[in-house]
């Protein structure tokens, strides 16, 4: 597949080098090589990238102007509850003065019992103390965006009105093709990256030994792959960053931001922690916040798709190997088994022989 | 006896390799991956049911206290003459209140209505959320043991997912795709024929498209079905042959075309063996037809409007919702703001919860089959396509 993209592109700039340089004056010719640029750079990581950030931000722009002016008629009955609850509890203590405790205690008790149960139904329905204004902010909206078409789905916020919901599947539709091509691309790049890094590393590392033991070139020869341990290193150490930014921003403990950093990047996303999501928060911190979590999802999601490449090919080479050295073991064990039965046979040949 | 010793290892290896292959085949994956969820809910129950009740005993001692204050700061401070600052007060303490109830939903708390949050098949739809990384978050774990539990029973489990999906659609995809030939062919439909023969015969044949537009429609039919089944039709029976596809292709909307071979046992007996041969051709054939993008569309749009469907009946959500809900769980972003059993407290909710789960599974699969199918769709369409261009280009120049 790898070989074939490169073959490909290097085949389309070798002829897009050709036509430029035959066809110079064939205004036709340019434009067509203009197309063809343009089509090869929107689908090399650059323009994959701009393009998923692009359409992140038009969707967070057009579920914002969807969901703003939604009437929340939650908020409009947890008032309403709120006022009849006063209204009974001064029902209650006109009724039973101040001097009946006990009564006024129970009475009170099933008032707020009724109360509690409606607001939790409310939270059910999708109240969170907020106005529609409040929650459908740009960065909340990006994220929210960027929650789809990644399949992440944190539910923290969610469409209330028809056409908001009409608008996610179609949103999705579109943007979860969009977001694989990019998938595939960074992890693409990244690893070809990476593994330079690492052969480099590796040679510069390697030349000492094999300069002290012979001047062969000895283990450049075997095609070298990078371990999987090395991708769970750096994976690790980009779930530590993410631990230690978001724990000390958010006031999580660690464990609670590497369970969210983990559950962001393995794409569950339960949004039991979520960051700028806290009511008590202030909306200007929470903006930053949201912006900076975009980001750190959407390169982590590069990175994953790095290691699932980088991992694939050394699981293959593995698995190659154990094969190989599975037959080995086989073939040496009936090996050896012959000859032991070979042996016996032999001695008792030998036996027999010996008693006639 | 060495060669007897030989062959119980050769026989031993053989049972380890089939008992592997049967693993890693569908019947396996299948019951592993259930197998996995289970012992996954099994243990999430365990270790999160124990801290489930004592949030439901501090929700009360909590309404309990807001009571108390009332009575203490509230009540006995501004007398009973004083109406708007008593209610003023109330109010202000009922909002703090409010707050904590929100709180304490948001950490899981569901109004103390269902008496286990952790029940066996909710711990089971939970543990396959984790999974199939769809994740609503209507339960989450709450104790540390929890959260470490989850990461690691997510990246164990998420491999194990993918292979079922890659397994078991492609399964479903061959499947899919004899049903189909044997649908059109039931219809007998002469556009399916027609794009069969043409399939086949590009691949046979580097003859341009072109020639054959040209072409009056009934010659090149009645060439194009010479052309074809001469790889398998003996030479010495060409015309039986030709006179049995065509009158496949002629429209009969009333003739039993259901079962090709009863209709050629029925049939006599020099179109005994084309009928035979046509339907063993079929089922060869079966693999290396492509499905139409269209109808793997539409199927997965049928199967989101029968959730739908299934949801709003049990659910009682209407229309749209089911569908978005249908549609958000299968393309497994899972925002958790509509799930099964959430709303509705009722004995159902058991099944209703292992009904979800079913649909669920069932639904990847067949999502991972349409995909399956999809992209074999495209890279046919876009070989045919890589070689009209060139066909085009060839002619212009």
């Amino acid at each position: 597949m790898e070989r074939h993209y490169n073959h490909s592109s290097i085949h389309g700039s070798y002829r897009s080098r050709d036509s430029t340089s035959t066809t110079e004056s064939d205004p036709r010719e340019k434009i067509k090589d203009c197309l063809r640029k343009f089509i090869a750079f929107m689908f090399t990581q650059v323009g994959v990238g701009a393009l998923v950030v692009c359409y992140a931000i038009l969707g967070a722009a057009s579920f914002m102007h969807i969901e703003k002016d939604s009437p929340d008629e939650q908020l409009e009955n947890v008032h309403q509850w709120r006022q009849t609850c006063v209204e009974e509890l001064w029902n209650i203590t006109t009724k039973y003065n101040v001097l009946n405790h006990s009564a006024w205690m129970l009475n009170s008790n099933s008032v707020l019992k009724v109360f509690q149960n409606n607001i939790t139904g409310a939270i059910h329905l999708g109240y969170n103390g907020r106005a529609s204004e409040d929650i459908w902010s740009f960065p909340a909206a990006l994220m929210y965006s960027l929650s789809v078409f990644t399949m992440i789905g944190y539910g923290n916020v969610v469409p209330k009105t028809v056409w908001g919901k009409i608008g996610t599947i179609a949103y999705a539709c579109f943007g979860i093709p969009i977001y694989v091509l990019y998938f595939c691309n960074m992890g693409k790049v990244l690893a070809k990256t990476f593994k330079w890094l690492y052969i480099t590393a590796h040679e510069c590392s390697r030349r000492d030994d094999t300069l002290l033991e012979d001047g062969e070139i000895q283990p450049i020869k075997r095609k070298i792959t990078v371990p999987s341990t090395a991708c769970l290193w750096v994976i690790s150490f980009y779930i530590l960053t993410g631990t230690i930014m978001f724990g000390a921003w958010e006031k999580w403990n660690y464990l609670d931001s590497t369970y969210f950093c983990v559950i962001s990047l393995c794409k569950i996303g339960f949004g039991d922690f979520v960051p700028g999501a806290n009511i008590a928060d202030s909306a200007e911190g929470s903006h930053l916040k949201l912006v900076i979590n975009f980001i750190y999802v959407l390169l982590g999601m590069g990175l994953v798709a790095m290691c699932y490449n980088l991992m694939c090919e050394d699981v293959r080479v593995k698995v190659r190997e154990l094969r190989q050295d599975l037959k080995n073991c086989l073939d040496d064990i009936t090996l050896k088994i012959t000859v032991c039965m070979n042996d016996t046979k032999y001695y008792h040949q030998k036996q027999t022989r010996n008693i006639k | 006896m060495p060669r007897r010793k030989r062959r119980l290892a050769s026989r031993i290896r053989n049972y380890v390799r089939s008992l592997l292959a049967f693993l890693f085949s569908n019947v396996g994956v299948v019951v592993l991956v259930v197998a996995y969820t289970i012992a996954g809910a099994f243990m999430f129950q365990a270790i999160e049911g124990a801290s489930e009740i004592e949030r439901v005993n501090n929700m009360a001692r909590e309404r309990d206290s807001t009571a108390q204050y009332l009575w203490q700061n509230v009540t006995l401070t501004f007398n009973l003459f004083n109406e708007t600052a008593l209610k003023e007060s109330i109010n202000i303490e009922l909002k703090s209140y409010q707050g904590k109830i929100v709180k304490a939903v948001r950490r899981g708390w569901d109004g103390g209505r269902s008496s286990r949050q952790w029940s066996f098949s909710s711990a089971f739809l939970y543990s396959l959320t984790v999974i199939t990384t769809i994740g609503y978050g209507h339960l989450s774990p709450r104790t540390s043991w929890g959260k470490i539990m989850t990461v690691f029973y997510a990246l164990l489990g998420m491999p194990l997912f993918l292979l079922y999906l890659s397994n078991v659609g492609e399964l479903l995809a061959s499947w899919f795709k004899c049903i189909y030939a044997l649908v059109c062919l039931c219809r007998g439909c002469p556009g399916f024929s027609r794009r069969r023969v043409v399939h086949i015969r590009t691949i046979q044949y580097e003859t341009s498209e072109a020639e054959s537009i040209e072409r009056p429609r009934e010659w090149r039919e009645c060439i194009d079905s010479d052309v074809t089944p001469d790889y398998r039709i003996p030479p010495y029976a060409p015309d039986p042959r030709r006179a049995y596809l065509r009158s496949v292709s002629m429209p009969q909307p009333y003739s039993p075309r259901c079962r090709p071979e009863v209709r050629g046992w029925s049939e006599p007996v020099h179109h005994d063996s084309p009928a035979l041969s046509d339907f063993s051709y079929v089922t060869f054939d079966a693999q290396s037809i492509t499905v139409p993008i269209s109808v793997c569309v539409a199927f997965m749009v049928g199967y989101i409007m029968f959730g739908s469907m299934i949801f709003g009946l049990w659910e009682k959500w209407d229309q749209l919702d089911g569908a978005y809900f249908c549609f958000i769980s299968l393309s497994s972003i899972g925002f958790g703001d509509f799930v099964p059993g959430e709303r509705v407290y009722t004995p159902r909710i058991e099944t209703s919860f292992i009904v979800c789960s079913l649909y669920l599974m069932l639904g990847m699969a067949l999502v991972a089959m349409c995909f399956n199918l999809m992209q074999e769709q495209v890279i046919h369409y876009y070989a045919g396509l890589k070689r009209a261009l060139r066909r085009i280009c060839r002619c212009k120049r």
